[in-house]
């Protein structure tokens, strides 16, 4: 047996009852290794993902060259990217156990 | 917080949804062993120290909505659970993934959390087939950006 995370799929149904993000842009803010993300990333248009520590960041970067997905992942902090970036830019962000 | 949350809005298309998802502030993390629906240990987690950012995660929560920039949803609870076979692949699991978690390189946390797993093994091993779960109470809010 190898580790399982919410195979119960309790956060991904919690997620999709409250947000469509069928064909959306995306933004994820504390994406860590994916764990979230590979969950829902098949339905939107595009996952953009931000992970300020390094070793989560290379983890959902080794895990996304096995998947087609429509993801970008950046090793950047919240501050940094959202300096560098258009308002108006998402549809919908996660802040994915990332504000405390 | 607020300030990461008026970026955010910024960077929303307008009528867009940020979906924030933080631990709750009650129930505590909790370690279960467990053997179908049988559960032969149930502990809170030690490290368990940061009740007062998941407050603070919500009023800054309320801040936005009551400055009228976010329409807030009533929060969504729900467990994030993790399962392993053993204690030794629980333990393996956190030490990369809680990594970069502060709470855990205290030593009298790191002790207190390793005396708890310990007792976790001995359920184990009196309930072959058991699995250990890491259970975690979060709470999920949906906020659409208002101008």
């Amino acid at each position: 047996m190898t580790i399982r995370v919410d195979p119960e799929g309790n956060e991904t149904a919690a997620l999709f009852d409250l947000v469509d993000v069928q064909g959306r842009e995306v933004l994820e803010i504390g994406c860590g290794d994916g764990r979230l993300t590979w969950r829902y990333a098949d339905r939107a248009a595009h996952v953009t993902a931000i992970e300020p520590f390094e070793g989560s960041i290379a983890r959902a970067r080794e895990r996304l060259r096995e998947t087609n997905l429509s993801v970008e992942l950046r090793h950047v902090s919240f501050e940094e990217f959202a300096s560098g970036t258009n308002a108006d830019s998402f549809d919908v962000t996660l802040l994915s156990w990332s504000l405390c | 917080m607020v300030h990461a949350l008026e970026e955010i809005h910024r960077l929303l298309q307008p009528t867009g949804t940020l979906i924030e998802i933080h631990p709750a502030v009650e129930p505590p993390p909790f370690v279960e062993v467990r053997s179908g629906g049988t559960v032969s240990l149930s502990e809170k987690d030690p490290a368990f120290d940061y009740a007062d950012d998941s407050v603070h995660a919500e009023a800054a929560v309320a801040t936005v909505a009551e400055r009228g920039m976010f329409a807030a949803d009533e929060p969504r609870p729900f467990e994030l659970r993790t399962h392993a076979a053993s204690v030794a692949e629980m333990k393996g699991y956190w030490s990369v993934y809680g990594a970069y978690d502060p709470e855990e390189r205290e030593e009298s946390l790191v002790r207190r959390k390793d005396e708890m797993y310990e007792r976790a093994a001995e359920a184990m091993e009196r309930f072959p087939g058991s699995e250990i779960v890491f259970v975690e109470p979060a709470m999920m809010t949906r906020l659409i950006r208002r101008d």
